[in-house]
């Protein structure tokens, strides 16, 4: 029998004992080592040979993330290791750093249990290690941190153990403070979620050299810090790696701090579900109880050329069967598993059954999403998962020829459902179809999916920047007059509160929610209470509210109205972009008597001019996605990186020293950011590291507007002059 | 000088003799056949009839920019023809009054309207017909298969002993098309069809489909709605006509003129 074989038997074996199983992610900056990490710990595991992990990378599965040395999507694997005479099964979720891909890490953190932090010992606590920090803690995820790249300080740096531990605890001591300042918001956990060196909830060591220690092992071996410094200089890493391997450390971290399923669903349902919290359902999900309803929440969807779509996610409650009709949320009817299976890396193993408590992947759940709940009974779907960045940048993608259309479509399609953060809008008229993403990256990743994967040579544009309008105050009641003069709609605007918009960015408010939920999630946002009663439809980070009270044939025209409004705000009265953040008031309408005339040939302009000028007269203005910005620089470059944040309409809001490099951190637009990466290693001749986080939407400097808007007008073809209303700008 | 022409309902000589010498006597003309069709003739037909260039205004071209027609209309004699007439089911006293606000002289030449011919084609009495209503395509109005509004609108007629005339909805995605030459796009409403939608609440109820009104060869077919819903009653254009109780005389006339099953009427 094989040797992989016999770890799906052994996983099999032990999916059933939910106390011993350990759902965790490792999860870090770009760069910092976790695919690295992951690789040792398959290696530890018997997964893959001793000598490759390190450079196999076998959990970067696609021949692009090879190339770029990168993690592009998470990945998983299940894999078995005995701590304190018991062998433990661990799920294991190996999620991208870069920020262009942050959906796929919120979404692995749904699935798991336990966050496995990595930090560059050299680099510390960064821009997105505090963001996978959030992410985790967020989904009721609990940290454990891993320093890596160790060797570096010892063989670059030259640091002795003083200046060695001193460096360790300021790491160890920023990413305690990230982890104190979140935990202070969530009343849920009590615990100390911070870090420590004498728990054992911090390791040490380098990937790279397969070699880890914590204060467990280091008592357990006897391995001091001098020794690592000695054996480490006279170059016996094999020696360190066989003393302490990296792999054995980590594990029994995993296997000693990291809740089991059967301690951490009880605090996590209540957190990602709003459910009955008294029903059966709910103390299925508590009690990981196998024999209880089917509950499967799937956090990634990917194709397999010879299985079709697997999707994977955490069974929460129940046993997911071959042959079973699940439910999927937002979706009628039901879909059939075809087969059950575990990853093991790259590949897939089906096995018999998959039960509470473990992470599975399946197929035959032809309508799901990450993101979809999928169960036995009909139920309230999971929270929505949130993506915390917004699509900023939009590229066209067409075909080279006119064969491969149908399957272009298909394939953007299955993108758009493999990775939420990406939009899509295909556009069968033109042929040209738009890809939303995080970032250039992102957009140039799912390009080249195209083309490789698929083998569809496509041409894209250049990427543009997805801008947002926004009212800077409440308007006046406005009139909306149907063409034919029979029907007129009255409408008010105001900008949302901030609260309540990020709740609606959130999740914690949609239309798919019950009614009363959404009412009591809306006031606890701060909406008043009638307001709230009145909801009539969420369009993005919109909401009308009906306040008009018995007007006959309006309930038959409301989807109508509701058609006007969203062509509306899709395409904003300034230059056709997206409109965010506006609570709109219907406030009276005049119908008329036969619906013919008022169809939606009447009602959708109608509606459409109301909203407009009920925008308008609330000063809309343009709004540019940014980012901020973290140059690590010799200090040398530093005046030519701070320049190239300046010289992007940017703004330099700190320079400080850290670890005998120079950190500049600035804000600048997105749009002004495009060819950053070439700009700044020509400035600072190739020796600045760099780091971008989207950090939302902002309003454009008055002098810029019209400017912005007369471009982006004529690069859509649009009339080149503004409504005469617009005299603000 | 603006003069809103009915043309009637079925070709080039549907319109009457005093319309006939208005639009002969005018500069100029200017039509909409998207709230109705001449499906008897041509637009190429009725400008060699009249010996007048038409032009063929799209529903944002009388609703949204009227303005060319009004232009022409302060120093011209200006035509606005419409199917039927210009007043009844298609609405377009909107023009007319746009028209006042520019201080542009009005009038009104009448066509002969679908809606007569509902009455004078099945014999129900004109007197009782109550509120009219048009039954749109499914999903063409943002409601359920049939809108609350034309249910509730039959219902009450029903109540007050009256006739409803159910308009059928026309859809014209492409309105500067040949006004009678069914272009692709195009679909009409059938009495068939019509009768199909308002069975599911009204199957045994008796039902009137009136076929090519002011053609040579009009079609008027009496029946349960749901026997109507298996017919086939030829081209564009229909009605239909859910009946009160019949009159006496009124059901005569169905039984004669319609062909309604005569035991149907006894139930009445």
């Amino acid at each position: 029998m094989g040797r992989r074989k016999k770890i799906v038997q052994e996983c099999e074996r032990l999916m059933d004992t939910p106390e011993n199983i350990r759902n965790i992610a490792i999860a870090a900056h770009v760069d910092h080592g976790k695919t690295t990490l992951s690789d040792n710990l398959l290696a530890g595991a018997g997964m893959i040979s001793e000598g490759t992990a390190g450079e196999q990378l076998a959990m970067d599965t696609k021949e692009d993330e090879q190339e770029r040395g990168i993690t592009i999507d998470a990945a998983n694997v299940s894999m078995t290791h005995e701590y304190e005479d018991t062998n433990h099964l661990i799920n294991l979720i190996d999620t991208p750093g870069h920020v262009d891909f942050g959906g796929d890490v919120t979404r692995a953190m749904r699935a798991v249990d336990g966050a496995l932090v990595v930090v560059d010992a050299v680099e510390g606590a960064m821009p997105q290690t505090e963001t996978v920090l959030r992410q985790a803690l967020r989904e009721g995820v609990k940290p454990t941190l891993f320093i890596n790249k160790v060797d570096r300080l010892i063989s670059e740096l030259q640091e002795g153990e003083e200046e060695m531990q001193e460096r360790l605890l300021g790491v160890i001591s920023d990413v305690n403070e990230l982890i104190r300042g979140m935990i202070e918001e969530m009343d849920d956990i009590d615990d100390d979620w911070t870090v420590s060196v004498e728990e054992g909830t911090v390791g040490f060591g380098s990937a790279l050299y397969k070699w880890g220690v914590s204060m467990p092992s280091m008592q357990r071996t006897g391995i001091s810090f001098q020794d690592i410094i000695d054996l480490e200089r006279n170059d016996k890493r094999d020696e360190l790696h066989e003393r302490s391997p990296l792999s054995d450390v980590v594990l029994d971290m995993v296997c000693e701090h990291f809740p089991n399923p059967v301690d951490a669903q009880p605090r996590r349902v209540p957190r990602i579900w709003r459910g009955d919290a008294e029903s059966e359902l709910a103390e299925d999900m508590r009690l990981v109880n196998e024999d209880g309803e089917v509950v499967f929440m799937v956090t990634d969807i990917s194709m397999d050329p010879h299985a079709g779509e697997i999707a994977t996610g955490r069974v929460f409650s129940g046993t997911l069967e071959k042959g079973q009709d699940l439910y999927v949320s937002g979706t009628a009817g039901q879909n059939r598993i075809q087969s059950v299976g575990l990853f093991m890396g790259s590949e897939r193993e089906e096995v018999d059954r998959v039960p509470a408590g473990n992470i599975a992947s399946v197929t035959g759940l032809r309508d799901a999403i990450a993101g979809s709940t999928v169960s036995s009974v009909e139920m309230t779907p999971f929270e929505s998962i949130e993506h915390i960045s917004e699509p900023v940048i939009t590229k066209s993608v067409e075909a080279q020829t006119m064969d491969d259309l149908p399957k272009l479509i298909e394939t953007l399609q299955q993108v758009a459902k493999e990775d939420p953060t990406i939009q899509i809008e295909i556009n069968e008229d033109t042929g040209e179809h738009l890809i939303s993403g995080q970032g250039e990256l992102h957009l140039e990743v799912i390009t080249q999916r195209i083309e490789k994967d698929q083998g569809i040579p496509v041409n894209t544009g250049e990427p543009i920047v997805v801008y947002r309008e926004q009212p800077q105050e409440e308007s006046r009641e406005v009139e909306g007059v149907s063409p034919n003069r029979h029907n007129k709609f009255y409408i008010s605007i105001h900008p949302m509160d901030q609260e309540i918009v990020e709740a609606i960015q959130r999740g914690e408010v949609s239309m798919d929610m019950p009614e009363l939920e959404r009412r009591e999630a809306l006031q606890e946002a701060g909406m008043d209470k009638d307001t709230s009663q009145n909801v009539e439809t969420i369009h993005g980070t919109n909401i009308l509210i009906d306040d008009t009270k018995g007007i006959q044939h309006l309930n038959e025209t409301m989807e109508l109205v509701v058609e006007g409004l969203s062509e509306a705000l899709d395409d904003g009265p300034l230059a056709a972009e997206p409109v965010q953040g506006t609570l709109l008031r219907l406030h009276d309408a005049r119908l008329h008597e036969d619906t013919i005339h008022r169809g939606p040939a009447q009602v959708i302009p109608a509606v459409r001019e109301a909203v407009h000028h009920a925008l308008i007269d609330g000063e809309i203005r343009l709004l540019e996605p940014i980012q901020n910005v973290r140059i690590d620089v010799p200090s040398e470059h530093m005046g030519a990186a701070s320049g190239e944040i300046q010289g992007r309409r940017g703004r330099v809001d700190d320079m400080y020293q850290e670890g005998g490099l120079m950190v500049v951190e600035g804000v600048a637009p997105v749009g002004e950011m495009i060819g950053f990466s070439s700009d700044i290693r020509s400035a600072t001749e190739g020796r600045a590291s760099w780091n971008t986080e989207n950090a939302g939407f902002r309003v454009m400097a008055d002098n810029l507007q019209r400017e912005k808007i007369m471009e982006i007008r004529e690069r859509k073809g649009m009339k080149l002059e503004l409504p005469e209303s617009i005299d603000y700008l | 000088m603006l003069t809103f022409i009915g043309l009637g309902l079925y070709d080039e000589r549907s319109i009457t003799v005093e319309g006939r010498e208005a639009l002969a006597g005018a500069d100029r003309a200017f039509a909409e056949f998207y709230t109705s069709r001449l499906v008897g003739t041509t637009v190429e037909a009725l400008e060699s009839f009249h010996d007048i260039g038409i032009d063929v205004r799209d529903r944002a071209g009388v609703e949204r920019d009227p303005a060319p027609i009004l232009d022409a209309a302060e120093d011209e004699d200006v035509a606005f023809l419409t199917a039927g007439d210009t007043m009844i089911s298609t609405t377009h006293v909107d023009l007319r009054l746009r028209a006042h606000e520019r201080g542009i002289e009005t009038r009104v030449i009448h066509g002969v309207s679908a809606q007569s011919a509902a009455a004078g084609l099945t014999g129900l009495q004109n007197y009782r017909f109550g509120k009219a209503t048009t039954l749109p395509f499914p999903g063409a109005h943002g409601g359920g298969d049939v809108p609350d509004s034309v249910i509730e609108t039959i219902e009450a007629n029903r109540e007050r002993d009256l006739h409803t005339l159910v308009y059928l909805d026309i859809k014209v995605d492409d309105p500067t098309a040949d006004a009678a030459g069914l272009g692709e796009d195009e679909r009409y409403m059938t009495g068939d069809y019509a009768a199909g939608l308002l069975a599911e609440h009204w199957a045994d109820e008796l039902g009137v489909v009136v076929a090519r009104a002011g053609s040579p060869e009009p079609v008027v077919a009496a029946d349960r709605l749901s026997e109507l819903a298996d017919r086939e009653f030829g081209g564009p254009l229909h009605l239909l006509v859910v009946p009160a109780a019949p009159h006496h005389l009124e059901a005569e006339a169905l039984e004669e003129l319609a062909g309604a099953p005569t035991a149907l009427l006894d139930e009445n």
